[in-house]
């Protein structure tokens, strides 16, 4: 039942010929099932989660008093005006949809093109991605000036006969994301199911036993169940395969439909795509560093799966970068002095700070993953990853103030400057992000255990041709 | 929060003030639904629905009654219009007042009076918005508050200042001391009695002023008013014998110099003159006009002029003299020197000029503004007169009290009396003295010494303070008057509204105080007018009233002024005494030149949040006064924008941000009065309050002899900053920026030559590329219908006044923010001016400034519409942009991608303060016929949709359509010189009609594809001949060759249908190796080079100067 026993094996090394293990250390299925059930069970909880926790609950505290200020005094209080009448909500709104997307990536497209690695970071993945859309859904739900007013974006059927007015992006913004975070939260939900009964099974307390036992819908383990569950599963994949790929082309559409110079791009959509995933990534990477750190999980979320995240890091973090160039050449080729002159300013205006920075976080510093030692040290890739999430929060403050701020009639350009109130609802929305995933990880099976089991070597030993199993 | 006025908080938190409010405001103080009974509910809601529709009645209650019987064309909820007049510094302004169920919510000029202005200024505009301050009420010391018993009705309103503390005094209580104190003092004649009054055109008031000088033989009487005109006055006694007001017809100008003039600012005439020199800048109406300004700070003049020359305002007087002698040896046969050969600019200048003047004798204009001295007023008339304008141009009139003393002569007398403690009795009418006197009197001290001093005065304000008794004066619409315009129309003021804070007129005082039998102000003002123009009772007064103004009552101008035969003594030695004087000192280290505020004026518009919030046409400046300096001198003193300065004469000193402007002369530091008030009210500035001042007061280190400007003064920066809130970004900008903005201003305010109008009327069409065929994305309706409105803008008319911001702002009743505000762009103005420089800074005779009133341009292809997300801004079938307030949940993503930048978000509960008690005064300025927007909503200008409807609904009941000219939107009615035209694009007849097909149209971004309804039309410029190489006019980025290069073959065709201009040649060329400068050089040559100067305003690199278009 062994998977490989060597404690120190270095599963980043490619041997020809041999697959590398993607669970290493001295496990079989009851010491993976232990491991990852041990921080919801018998929580010998390091005092550091408390501190975290303690951390993003204050923070969540102080989004909320926010939000109530907000909600009380109106969007004022925002450092919004004009022309930039987006300021840092949208910001923070499109970064986060980007963050998002990893998850659902690693679990569907990976999915679907058999990358067996991801088993070990899907499940956190996705938990992320759920959490940053609903940090994302917040900031353009408040955004509004009368935010008792949001439904009228959606098609409610009412006494007036008035729809919402289809040619806005803003709406399809409404539906692509709430789809999305639909989609996602059904994937992540039915995956976890298998786990959830795994938990129910070994729940000591009664409390426990009722609540996964409601969660996990009368999982027996059935083989008719996992035939069921492996279908769903799929058509689930191929379901948010597509979403990943729609949801940042659409965010991007409320600029690129906008005939604002540096909004109205062609390219945005393919670029937001790769930023979204590069973004993902990194924070995936920021969050699994510590985490299987702190659920001594290093087993099974190995340096190989970390290295390859790297690679998806190195490889999006370049195709953003060609983008950023991309952009420029066609300001330049396209001939439209207003885009010329939205370029230029980005990087010799005012923002010029903002765009360099941004530059040097997404562009430079991924770089580094060419060398084999930056991608496979914790610690180094952390920092690397820690830089391109400020790089791409960087990214969207670029597009959308720095174009904003500077528009066609210079009698009304101006300088944004952000209030207090937007710098503690940033913080504040990584308070309610790290709030939920650490409840997560206390609460929910942090790896998808089931599927961890199935790319263990025994499992395709013993069990070659699962289909045999079907009635 | 938002704040409407600025921290109000106090304000509230005074108990008085609630007490105030309960008694105030009952019914508002007792609708607090706490353990409101079913009953008391139903109670509260009748009387508020009772006293919903009288709101302006107030307080008068025997007049809430409906009326049983409906007088004759008196509909509820219809707004009536009445001719009446506003007075400012001693000159009245015919105007109608609109009223809307018994308040009036808006003042525009009258156009049927004589004076013959098209329409108003900003502070006319404004006037309307301080009849409702809460601050005009009379502050009780003793209690902290104010005064809090005028509601009754022997409302102490009133304040003595007594030996036990300041006491509310009832207008009884000063009737009685009123009879005793006349039989006190006419014991002696009055000789220890003073009047210090404000200046006053009122016959009544003068009539009254004669009648106390007979009472009282041996009192003095004197007037003050900080901006004085009394230099003009003594100019033309100096060349004309005599104190006669010269007038300035434009009309028949070809060519006006002014020198250090306001002309079109302050001018009492500048209405008249900004609309007669608008007739003569429209290249298609006739012969333009030229215009040459040297200043050292820009006035209206000088940014619409076509050659400017930044010169100090010391200076001046030496420029006149130098002009002399040049045209008096010119005149005199001398041979002149040929234009156009001299590398100094000044000279230069000075050869257009005298080419310019000597070559269209009489039917030109030498005018000298108010800081200059008598002589050169003086001389100036010489000059006029040399030239044969005298009689054609230039004409006087004989004034009625044109031997009282000069304003400075006058204060100074009284300054001395004072001091020597022989007055017991002071009267001040008006004015505020104790605010704008200079400080080196120390009036206020002075006034506070006197043993009776009686204040007549709107607010309780710095002078009011300080005397024994404070008398609430009326507004101008409250009170029955009487007035002379600059043309001596003799114009009738009647009231549209009781005294809201029962005041009295100063006519009403003066008989008050004379114990006349005739106490009330119609009666003494119809007393006057009888006696003055005989034959005005009966019907002939009713009509007076009914016209505003009393026919044909106009000053007769002097039959042929003659030139006082030793004026050229007199002038001679003078300009050698400066010459001698120039030589011998070294050149002032910095000058300070007071200029009256566009917004504020002299102060006494303090309070009033609207002027506050306008921005300065130039600065673009609000809520402040800050000293404008040039690049050169910021540079020399190492300032920035906002870098605080301290001006010091002796130990009287001010300090001031300095804020960067090029084109201001150098060392000159331009200095806004009316500032820095302590008393003012809660959005001026009241220390007592501890609400701060707004700004810093020029008056505190003026000398009365130098109140225009001086150059003894020390300037040293403190080394301290200050934010400013501007509505444009400062001139010091990022050179990316400053780049980006030369090159494309030139295509968003068009400008051209009148040569290269000439060859090429529809230039402006060709400053950018506009693709032949554009298609929009979605289908496009076709307009249809009786209606399709539409706006031109004429930049040739446009002299940047902000008549039309105040004036919008007033009828859509656009909100006010306060600074904070407006420091984080957030102000509201649905019009707005852009204000942009052209030229080099560096050369800063050639730097240029146009101004654009930018407003929503109802675009057909509208980029807002099609982003809102819940159908909030839609079009409508007449083509106007509509905005559904209710609609809208404020994603503001339409305000994003609005090209033009003219939608307006509320961030903040604008609305909000309006509805607390204490302000709930000036909810009864608000137009009803326009929402009030809640927070959280986009809004924009509508084209005054609201006239739109009515004037449907007028046309519909009358089965007719509806006429030219019939509707006119609230910017329209109030732009002095007609640069704004509103109408109906459907009729072909239409005034916008014509427009929109003049040459010169243009829709600014249009080849965004947004067809805008509101049209440009480009401005031309008409630059001497000789000064064209070096006036540098800003071609933009040409874009001419980009349009030929990418249209196909319908080119020709497409241009010639849109533009009607066959002599183009565009079917010659294709697309294929035309380079640039081939492509001009052969085709175009739009402005073809002229003598021997480079063609300025199109293709090449014009002269040496590089296209640094500065700052917006």
């Amino acid at each position: 039942m062994a998977s490989i026993s060597l404690g120190s094996y270095d599963n980043t090394k490619e041997i020809p010929g041999q697959r590398a293990p993607l669970v290493t250390g001295d496990n079989n299925y009851q010491t993976v099932t232990d491991q990852v059930c041990l921080l919801a069970e018998k929580p010998k909880i390091p005092p550091a989660y408390f501190v975290a926790l303690g951390i993003s609950l204050i923070w969540l505290v102080i989004l909320k008093m926010c939000i109530v200020h907000l909600l009380l005094n109106g969007v004022g209080v925002w450092g919004n005006m004009s022309p930039v009448f987006w300021g840092w909500p949208i910001v923070n709104f499109v970064f986060w949809v980007g963050i998002g997307h990893a998850g659902t990536l690693i679990s569907a497209i990976l999915f679907l093109f058999r990358q067996n690695w991801r088993t070990g970071i899907n499940r956190a993945a996705e938990a992320m991605t759920i959490f940053a859309v609903i940090c994302a859904g917040l900031f353009p739900g408040i955004h509004i000036g009368r935010v008792w007013f949001a439904y009228f974006l959606f098609p409610l059927p009412n006494t007036m006969l008035l729809w919402p007015q289809f040619r806005s992006p803003l709406l399809w913004d409404v539906f692509a994301v709430s789809t999305y975070a639909t989609v996602s939260l059904l994937f992540w939900y039915m995956g976890m199911i298998p786990d959830l009964a795994t938990f129910r099974d070994r729940a000591k307390s009664r409390v426990r036993q009722i609540v996964y036992g409601v969660l996990s819908l009368g999982w027996t383990g059935s083989a008719r169940a996992w035939s069921r569950y492996e279908k769903a599963y799929l058509l689930l994949a191929a379901l948010a395969t597509p979403l990943v790929l729609s949801v940042h082309t659409i965010v991007s559409f409320d600029f690129a439909v906008s005939q604002l110079p540096g909004w109205h791009t062609t390219i945005f959509p393919p670029y937001f795509v790769a930023g979204a995933i590069f973004s993902g990534f990194a924070m995936v990477v920021t969050l699994l560093v510590p985490a299987r750190k702190l659920c001594g999980l290093e087993d099974i979320i190995t340096l190989r799966h970390l290295e390859n995240m790297c690679k998806i890091i190195l490889a999006t973090g370049t195709i953003v970068g060609y983008a950023y160039a991309m952009e420029f050449f066609i300001a330049w080729y396209g001939g439209n002095p207003y885009e010329q002159f939205a370029f230029v300013n980005r990087a010799f205006g005012p923002y010029w700070w903002a765009y360099w920075t941004m530059v040097s976080c997404n562009v430079i510093s991924p770089q580094f993953f060419w060398i084999k030692w930056c991608r496979t040290n914790p610690i180094f890739m952390v920092v690397i990853c820690i830089f391109v999430n400020i790089g791409m929060w960087f990214e969207r403050f670029v597009i959308t103030i720095t174009s904003l701020s500077r528009d066609f009639l210079p009698s009304s350009w101006g300088y944004f400057t952000p209030t207090p109130i937007d710098v503690l609802m940033l913080i504040g929305s990584f308070g309610l992000f790290f709030t939920l995933f650490l409840l997560f990880c206390r609460f929910l099976p942090v790896v998808a255990m089931a599927e961890v089991k199935s790319i263990m070597p025994d499992a395709q030993h013993r069990d070659p041709d699962p289909k045999t199993a079907e009635i | 929060m938002a704040k409407y006025w600025r921290s109000l908080e106090e304000y509230y938190e005074q108990p008085a003030f609630h007490e105030y409010l309960h008694r105030e405001f009952p019914e508002a103080a007792s609708v607090i639904p706490e353990g409101v009974s079913r009953r008391r509910w139903l109670q509260v809601m009748g009387a508020s629905l009772t006293l919903a529709g009288v709101a302006g009645c107030r307080w008068e209650d025997e007049k809430i009654l409906t009326y049983v019987e409906r007088p004759a064309n008196r509909i509820p909820g219809v707004p009536v219009k009445y001719a009446t007049l506003v007075e400012r510094s001693g000159v009245a302004i015919g105007v109608l007042a609109t009223s809307f169920d018994g308040r009036p919510i808006k003042v525009d000029v009258n156009r049927e009076h004589p004076q013959g202005f098209a329409g108003s200024d900003g502070l006319t505009q404004g006037s309307v918005l301080g009849l409702y301050d809460p601050d005009r009420i009379a502050r009780d010391v003793e209690t902290g508050g104010h005064n809090n018993l005028y509601n009754a009705k022997d409302a102490a309103v009133l304040r003595e200042k007594t030996k036990s503390g300041r006491k509310a005094r009832t207008w009884e209580q000063f009737e009685n001391f009123a009879s005793g104190w006349l039989s006190s003092v006419q014991g002696n004649g009055g000789a220890d009695v003073r009047v210090l009054a404000s200046a006053s055109s009122s016959p009544s008031r003068q009539r009254l002023k004669e009648e106390f000088q007979q009472t009282l033989p041996t009192s003095q009487w004197v007037e003050y008013e900080p901006l004085s005109r009394d230099n003009e006055l003594l100019g033309a006694e100096m060349a004309l014998g005599s104190r006669l007001r010269v007038r300035y017809q434009l009309e028949n100008a070809d060519v006006v110099v002014g020198l250090d003039s306001d002309l079109f600012d302050f001018h009492p005439d500048a209405l008249r003159h900004s609309k007669e020199w608008a007739n003569r800048r429209v290249p298609e109406n006739g012969e333009m006009n030229r215009v040459y300004a040297v200043e050292s700070c820009y006035s209206s003049l000088g940014m619409a002029a076509d050659h400017r020359f930044p010169l100090a305002t010391s200076q001046i007087g030496a420029f006149v003299a130098e002009l002399r002698d040049r045209l008096q040896g010119v005149l005199g046969g001398a041979a002149e020197t040929e234009a156009g050969h001299s590398d100094d600019p000044k000279r230069a200048f000075l050869d257009a000029i005298v080419d310019d003047l000597t070559s269209h004798r009489g039917r030109s204009l030498i005018v000298a503004g108010p800081r200059q001295p008598p002589e050169v007023h003086a001389a100036c008339l010489q000059l006029n007169s040399l030239l044969g304008n005298l009689g054609q141009t230039v004409t006087a009139v004989s004034i009625p009290d044109a031997d009282r003393p000069t304003h400075a002569a006058g204060l100074q007398t009284l300054v001395d009396d004072l001091k020597a403690g022989t007055v017991k009795t002071l009267i001040i009418l008006g004015g505020n003295p104790a605010y704008n006197a200079p400080a080196e009197l120390g009036l206020g001290e002075l006034i506070a010494k006197v043993p009776t001093s009686i204040r007549l005065g709107e607010y309780d304000d710095e002078t009011s303070d300080l005397c024994t008794w404070y008398v609430p004066e009326t507004h101008d619409l409250e009170a029955w008057g009487d007035g002379r315009s600059w043309d001596g129309t003799i114009g009738i003021q009647q009231p549209l509204i009781q005294p809201l804070h029962r005041g009295r007129s100063q006519i009403e005082l003066l008989a008050l105080l004379l114990n006349q039998s005739v106490k009330d102000g119609q009666g003494i003002v119809r007393q006057t007018i009888e006696t003055l123009v005989p034959g005005t009772s009966g019907r002939n007064w009713e009509k007076a009233v009914h016209d505003g103004f009393v026919q044909n009552s106009a000053l007769t101008p002097v039959a042929s002024p003659q030139i006082s035969g030793d004026l050229e003594g007199q002038l001679t030695s003078w300009f050698e005494s400066i010459g001698s004087a120039a030589s011998e000192g070294d050149a002032p280290a910095a000058e300070v030149v007071y200029l009256p505020d566009e917004t504020v004026y002299d102060g006494r518009f303090a309070n009033n949040a609207w002027l506050q919030e306008t921005p300065k046409p130039l600065t673009k400046v609000t809520w402040d006064n800050v000293a404008i300096i040039s690049p050169n001198t910021a540079k020399k003193q190492k300032l920035k924008d906002g870098d605080q300065v301290t001006i010091a004469r002796g130990d009287y000193k001010m300090t001031v941000p300095v804020f960067q402007m090029p084109g201001i002369a150098d060392n000159t530091y331009g200095v806004c009065v009316g500032y820095g008030r302590t008393l003012a009210g809660h959005v001026g500035g009241c220390a007592q309050d501890d609400v701060p001042t707004v700004g810093s007061s020029t008056y505190d280190v003026m000398a009365l002899g130098a109140m225009g400007y001086d150059n003894s003064v020390k300037v040293t920066p403190v080394g301290a900053s200050y934010p400013l809130a501007t509505t444009q970004s400062h001139w010091a900008i990022d050179v990316a920026g400053m780049n980006e903005i030369g090159k494309r201003v030139g295509a968003l305010v068009r400008e051209g030559t009148k040569d290269e109008y000439e060859e090429h009327p529809s230039f402006a069409t060709h400053r950018v590329h506009m693709p032949a065929r554009i298609e929009s994305l979605w289908e496009e309706r076709d307009w249809t219908g009786d209606y399709q409105w539409g706006m031109s803008v004429d930049l040739a008319r446009c002299i940047g006044c902000n008549a039309c911001t105040v004036s919008c702002q007033a009828e859509n009743n656009v909100p006010v923010v306060g600074k904070d505000q407006v420091a984080r762009n957030r102000e509201m103005h649905w019009i707005r001016i852009d204000r942009y420089f052209v030229g080099d800074p560096d050369h800063p005779e050639n730097v240029g400034i146009s101004t654009q009133p930018v407003l929503c341009m109802q675009c057909e292809n509208a980029p807002c519409e099609q982003v809102c997300p819940v159908a909030a801004t839609v079009h409508s079938h007449e083509g106007l942009n509509d905005m559904a307030y209710n609609r809208c949940i404020g994603t503001r993503y339409c305000a994003n991608n609005c090209p033009y930048k003219v939608r307006r978000f509320n961030y903040y509960s604008n609305a909000l303060p309006l509805m607390e008690e204490q302000k709930q005064l000036v909810q009864l300025v608000m137009n009803p016929e326009v929402t009030i927007r809640s927070r959280g909503v986009m809004e924009k200008c509508t084209y005054c949709v609201q006239r739109i409807q009515n004037t449907k609904i007028t046309a519909k009941n009358e089965r007719r359509l509806i006429r030219d000219g019939e509707i006119e939107t609230a910017c329209q009615e109030a732009c002095p010189t007609n640069a704004i035209v509103f109408g109906n694009i459907q009729d072909d007849q239409s005034e916008v009609s014509r427009n929109h097909a003049n040459p010169r149209a243009y829709g600014m971004l249009a080849e965004l594809n947004t067809k805008p309804r509101t049209q440009y039309l480009a401005r031309v410029r008409n630059p001497h001949p000789s000064l064209k190489d070096t006036y540098y006019l800003q071609p933009g980025e040409h874009g001419h060759d980009a349009e030929h290069a990418d249209h196909g073959d319908e080119h020709g065709t497409h241009h010639e249908a849109e533009h009607g201009h066959d002599d183009h040649g565009h079917g010659d060329h294709g697309h294929d190796a035309h380079g640039k400068a081939d492509h001009h050089g052969a085709d175009h040559g739009h402005s073809k080079p002229a003598g021997t100067s480079t063609p300025a305003g199109t293709s090449s690199p014009a002269g040496t100067s590089s296209p640094v278009g500065t700052s917006e």
